[in-house]
């Protein structure tokens, strides 16, 4: 058990520092000059640019830019933004928790969503188990920023007296917070529910044919009883790991739905700094959605270990 | 040797074509197959099957649909259904050649890596590894914004992002074939390695290929779609779907057909793809993933 932690663990590392290397090589590899983009459209005199260069230590090989840059990362530096001049990680965090906030309430109903349509699929099968597996393959077809468009024309045309485009922040009313998350939430939901409701249906399905729910059927136990007790309970642990995963993929990709929904989280704030060139913020944004990736493979896999003692490190 | 001299050879009439029965994948398949036609060729013959020039503009803008323009016209006049059907050129260009790089990339680097096997795979996989770590659609935006919203970017990003997936679709059914009877006997009778690869080796793991590259390409439209969704699409005046819809939005409550139809053609050419992936993997008994 601990040696499986510590393995994962020290994997995770490894990653990670991978993605640190691409993150930072991502925003070098940029054509143009790096001082150029941080001057903005400011006309500066070469002595200015050069001084700007040695202050950002853009003359130095890359191998100890990257060192310096990977030393202030991990101390919570994650540079200065171009546009406001502030420090990034001050802007990121309050971005990253309403972006959490959307990622949380999005599982929430991609769960209630999923398991539901999951074991209506996996206990009624025939005709039921049919609807639902056209239903989900119909619903993959349909990208999250054509279900967000599509809510925002219909509440337009129907409920104008519903503000969908009006963000409040959760200080000032949690209520309302919560409830102007709610169709955003549900736009990015409606595909991970797909793949939750798939897992759901063959988890059940593999449960279901096992020994201890013939034996627990045969001593005439409540169907009931077996649904929660035996196979819910055993069904539990892949359908948690699905979500895990789907959710730390929303903290990257809910860009498009909060664009949408003027909903001000990390990925509004991502399309904003493309438009500005805001390099420092791009970069920072990047690392944190892949390292919060990696965060959270691990812990799935750890779990996984954890609940199957066949698994190996 | 063609399958008739093996039947007589072996004295034997050749059987009787079996008569396909028509199973739930197999009607998957013929639909998706259908899809795809209605597709390729409507895309094909778009500059003919248009009815108006894309980009002509006229006073009649926003209009709702008409005997003459069936879904209607956008904020400047232009003529909805037509740039839906060349807007499909563009986004299906990107999404076939950027899936046929990743998938080349993918079958020379699973190959690679599962069939050479030791350093090199350590090495090829833990590369992919980092790329994997990044979310998908995370990653081609931060690179397109990078290298600048072009067609030809376009498809390098999308073909890097979608390369670890297909790397590790093929090394998987490499690595147990392998170690099967018959690559063995290929190689005790002194044959290259190249030919045991082509000849012996590709060929026992085409099925999961196929399926995964068909729901890649489900996958890549959506990427594609929304990266022009977000203005880092191919530059205008072209039309593409993802474009089209953004540019909707805006007015979209007096003529909600501006929205409807590009989404419909999303759905369409997404759902294309996802119909065939089912048919296939059924009809080529194609194990889930895991």
């Amino acid at each position: 058990m601990k040696r499986v932690i510590l393995v994962r663990s020290m994997w995770m590392a490894a990653i990670l520092l991978g993605v640190s290397f691409v993150s930072f090589m991502l925003m070098r590899a940029l054509p143009g000059d790096f001082v150029l983009a941080a001057a903005g459209a400011q006309m500066l005199q070469p002595e200015v640019l050069e001084a700007m260069r040695r202050d950002l230590g853009l003359n130095q090989p890359l191998i100890e830019q990257y060192l310096s840059w990977l030393g202030a990362v991990l101390k919570g530096d994650f540079g200065t933004s171009f546009v406001t001049h502030q420090p990034v990680l001050h802007e990121l965090w309050p971005r990253f928790l309403v972006t959490l906030e959307l990622a949380l309430i999005a599982a929430f109903i991609a769960l209630v969503m999923g398991v539901s349509t999951g074991l209506v699929s996996a206990r009624l099968r025939g005709a039921a188990d049919w609807i639902v597996r056209l239903y989900n393959g119909f619903i993959l077809a349909v990208p999250n920023f054509v279900v967000g468009t599509l809510i925002v024309l219909l509440v337009g045309l129907y409920f104008p007296e519903l503000a969908v485009l009006s963000y409040t922040p959760f200080l000032e009313d949690p209520l309302g917070n919560i409830a102007g998350m709610i169709l955003p939430a549900f736009a990015l939901a409606l595909a991970i529910s797909v793949t939750i409701s798939e897992n759901t249906r063959a988890a059940v399905l593999e449960v279901s044919n096992q020994d201890f729910v013939m034996v627990a059927r045969a001593k005439g136990l409540l169907p009931r009883t077996i649904l929660w007790n035996y196979l819910m309970r055993n069904a539990l642990t892949p359908i948690i790991t699905v979500t895990g995963l789907q959710v730390a993929t929303l903290l990257g990709g809910s860009i498009v739905i909060e664009t949408i929904f003027a909903i001000p989280g990390m990925g509004q704030y991502l399309f904003d700094s493309i438009t500005s060139r805001d390099y420092p913020v791009i970069q920072a944004i990047v690392l944190v959605a892949a390292a919060c990736v990696v965060f959270i493979n691990t812990l799935a896999d750890i779990a996984y270990a954890t609940a199957d003692a066949r698994v190996e490190a | 040797m063609s399958d008739a001299a093996i039947f007589s050879l072996a004295g034997a009439e050749p059987a009787p074509r079996r008569r396909l029965r028509p199973t739930a994948g197999r009607l998957l398949l013929g639909l998706g197959l259908v899809m795809l036609t209605i597709l390729v060729l409507i895309t094909l013959l778009a500059p003919l099957v248009a009815p108006f020039d894309p980009s002509a503009t006229s006073p009649q803008s926003l209009e709702g649909s008409s005997s003459q323009h069936w879904l209607g016209t956008d904020a400047i006049g232009r003529d909805v259904l037509s740039r839906i059907i060349v807007g499909g050129r563009t986004t299906l260009f990107i999404t076939f050649t950027a899936v046929s790089l990743a998938l080349l990339a993918g079958l020379v680097l699973g190959l690679l890596s599962g069939y050479v096997g030791g350093w090199v795979d350590e090495v090829i996989m833990r590369i992919l590894d980092v790329i994997f770590a990044f979310p998908v659609f995370l990653l081609a935006i931060a690179v397109v914004a990078a290298l600048g919203p072009t067609v030809p970017n376009l498809i390098l990003t999308i073909a890097i992002v979608y390369t670890p997936a297909m790397s590790r679709v093929v090394r998987g059914p490499v690595l147990s074939v392998k170690k099967w009877d018959h690559v063995e006997a290929a190689r005790s009778i002194g044959m290259s390695e190249w030919r045991i690869v082509t000849r012996h080796v590709l060929p026992m793991v085409v099925s999961p290929i196929v399926v995964a590259t068909s729901l890649t390409l489900a996958q890549t439209i959506f990427t594609v779609t929304a990266l022009s969704f977000l203005g880092l699409g191919p530059p205008p005046p072209d039309p593409n779907w993802g474009g089209m819809l953004a540019d909707a939005r805006q007015f979209m409550e007096l003529a909600p057909l501006t929205v409807v139809g590009p989404a419909a053609a999303i759905v369409f050419a997404t759902l294309t793809f996802i119909v065939l992936a089912n048919g296939l993997r059924e009809v080529l008994d194609v194990g889930s993933e895991r």
